[in-house]
């Protein structure tokens, strides 16, 4: 490298949607940044569900004709499963079959997260793939400890520049040892994690519109909970991919350490229930994949910036964990957002925690946090999710499937016998009571 | 479907002799629950076929996921990341 430093004006850590619009951003700002990416190439190390697209259609107007995505989503499904029966509601709009299609898209997030560090490149920034960063490069001591660079694995000297952005996905080692070195305040209860899995599976593109009910291009999105997930706090979804379905589920990693299960046997019972199965019939599969959620809200989220340094996206927890599943949309929001305190920090020359504390001021007043903070309950779901996920569903198909049973009685004792049924054995006061704790649990 | 044939489909860049993860096998010899055996996604954590009382790490499976770094309420195991450009390269993702 010889005597010279290298240096920079920002670096970004983690070439995932949070790091890439901060970049994006800074590089437009004609600020040199680099974005060092461990993985061989941006989204490599990446996964995901649908990618709702508000940030990113500020930023890049006309992504929906350059960028890889798979379909629009113009129906989405909310099913219930019992192990025999199921009930669907399906809805949709014509609205969202033209653009922008409610900014709501199924993409795959290795083709998707290429393309948009594309965009950094075109917009002057540069990109750093196949690097690890090690650790911060620290200056100074005490209260004026600051973040002055990184250390990239292999290499002797620093990497310096006045300003990191940290944006490491939700497996965040540096961000770990950042917070420890520079004593940044701790959220008040650790973070809380859902375990996603994920299997593409290769299928015509007719074979799918036929099976979904869809107009050549359009996509679906469906989500389901019920009994394949044994009463732990989760649930499943099925997504359309062009000529390929994406099929998954999201548990809660604490219900499924207590419950003693593996993700392998839950999905595969999940793919087992009739009504999932014959989605996938004559698929092929084409890749398995698994990514961990950060889902405790903003009681885990702590500080987020200090001397020289801003944490965002899955690293920062800022992931809306409701029934709405948004991690990529808010890691945008959030890369764009400690860009523009960036900005302002070159401007001013300071790059101090005071300085940079806007970035955190910003997140505090802006749709995000007014949705993340609507989560605080979240995280005692487990205490009532196991009776509603458990029991209501296959309850509730049961009673749809009962009402409608054929036989030579009168439809009245049917109907009553149905209703019998579906409530046996259910107190009916603490049925509500559920329901409406779970109301407020979505946010 | 196996998850042996699930991870045949996953592409690695492939390190063997720098594996990432680590367990500690003092403490896992006297772990009762043993949870990094059925959490992780990639089965990368099998009791050793020769002593069961020793974790064998199949790191080359590791889909670097970082579940058994939450889920080990031992703090058994070390886990660092992959060298640059190693480890699981999604296609899809």
């Amino acid at each position: 490298m010889g005597e010279e430093h290298l240096e920079a004006q920002a670096i970004v850590v983690g070439a995932g949607p949070a790091g890439l619009m901060a970049a994006h951003r800074l590089a437009l700002e004609g600020l040199e940044v680099i974005v060092v990416e461990r993985g061989q190439y941006a989204g490599a190390k990446n996964l995901s569900g649908l990618l709702y697209s508000t940030v990113l259609a500020q930023a890049i107007p006309d992504f929906s004709s350059k960028a890889p995505l798979e379909r629009p989503v113009c129906k989405r499904g909310l099913g219930l499963l019992g192990p025999k029966d199921f009930s669907v509601l399906s809805f949709g709009s014509e609205k969202w079959t033209c653009p922008p299609h409610n900014h709501t898209w199924v993409v795959y997030r290795a083709q998707f997260d290429r393309w948009l560090a594309s965009q950094v490149e075109e917009a002057g920034g540069t990109l750093l793939e196949g690097a690890v960063v090690e650790d911060l490069f620290y200056e100074q001591e005490g209260s004026f400890k600051k973040v002055a660079g990184v250390r990239i694995r292999g290499e002797e000297e620093a990497f310096r520049a006045p300003v990191v952005i940290l944006a490491e996905g939700a497996v965040g080692l540096v961000s770990e040892r950042a917070r420890d070195s520079l004593g940044m305040r701790p959220g008040e209860k650790p973070q809380s994690y859902g375990l996603g899995i994920k299997e593409v599976w290769a299928l015509a593109a007719s074979t799918i519109e036929e099976r979904f009910g869809l107009e050549p291009g359009c996509g679906a999105a469906m989500e389901w909970i019920g009994s394949p997930f044994k009463g732990l706090v989760g649930g499943g979804f099925l997504y359309t991919g062009k000529e390929s379905l994406a099929l998954g589920m999201i548990v809660k990693l604490e219900s499924l350490v207590r419950a003693g299960l593996s993700p392998q046997d839950l999905m595969e019972g999940f793919k087992a229930n009739p009504e999932v199965r014959r989605y996938l019939k004559g698929g092929e599969l084409l890749e398995y994949g698994a990514h961990l959620i950060p889902e405790g809200g903003p009681q885990a989220m702590g500080q987020l910036c200090h001397n020289g340094l801003l944490i965002v996206g899955d690293a920062a927890g800022l992931v809306n964990a409701s029934m709405y599943h948004e991690g990529s949309n808010l890691a945008m929001l959030s890369g764009r957002l400690a860009a523009e305190a960036v900005i302002q920090a070159h401007l001013l020359g300071d790059f101090s925690r005071k300085s940079l504390s806007l970035y955190e001021r910003m997140l505090h007043e802006s749709f995000l946090m007014e949705d993340l903070s609507r989560l605080k309950n979240i995280e005692r779901a487990h205490l009532v999710f196991p009776r509603l996920m458990a029991e209501l569903p296959s309850r509730f198909t049961g009673l749809l499937v009962d009402l409608f049973e054929q036989a030579q009685v009168p439809k009245k004792d049917i109907r009553k016998e149905a209703f019998r049924r579906a409530m046996d054995g259910m107190p009916k006061l603490r049925t509500l009571l559920d329901l409406w704790k779970m109301r407020r649990m979505m946010g | 479907m196996a998850l042996e044939e699930k991870l045949y489909r996953v592409r690695y860049e492939v390190d063997p002799d720098h594996p990432h993860i680590r367990v500690k096998q003092e403490l896992c010899s006297s772990c009762g629950r043993r949870v990094c055996t059925f959490i992780c996604p990639a089965g990368v954590y099998v009791e050793s076929p020769g002593d069961p009382g020793q974790i064998q790490v199949r790191h080359e499976n590791c889909l670097e996921c970082g579940t058994c770094r939450v889920a080990c309420g031992c703090e058994g195991i070390i886990w660092d990341y992959p060298n640059g450009g190693m480890g699981v390269r999604y296609r899809f993702g």
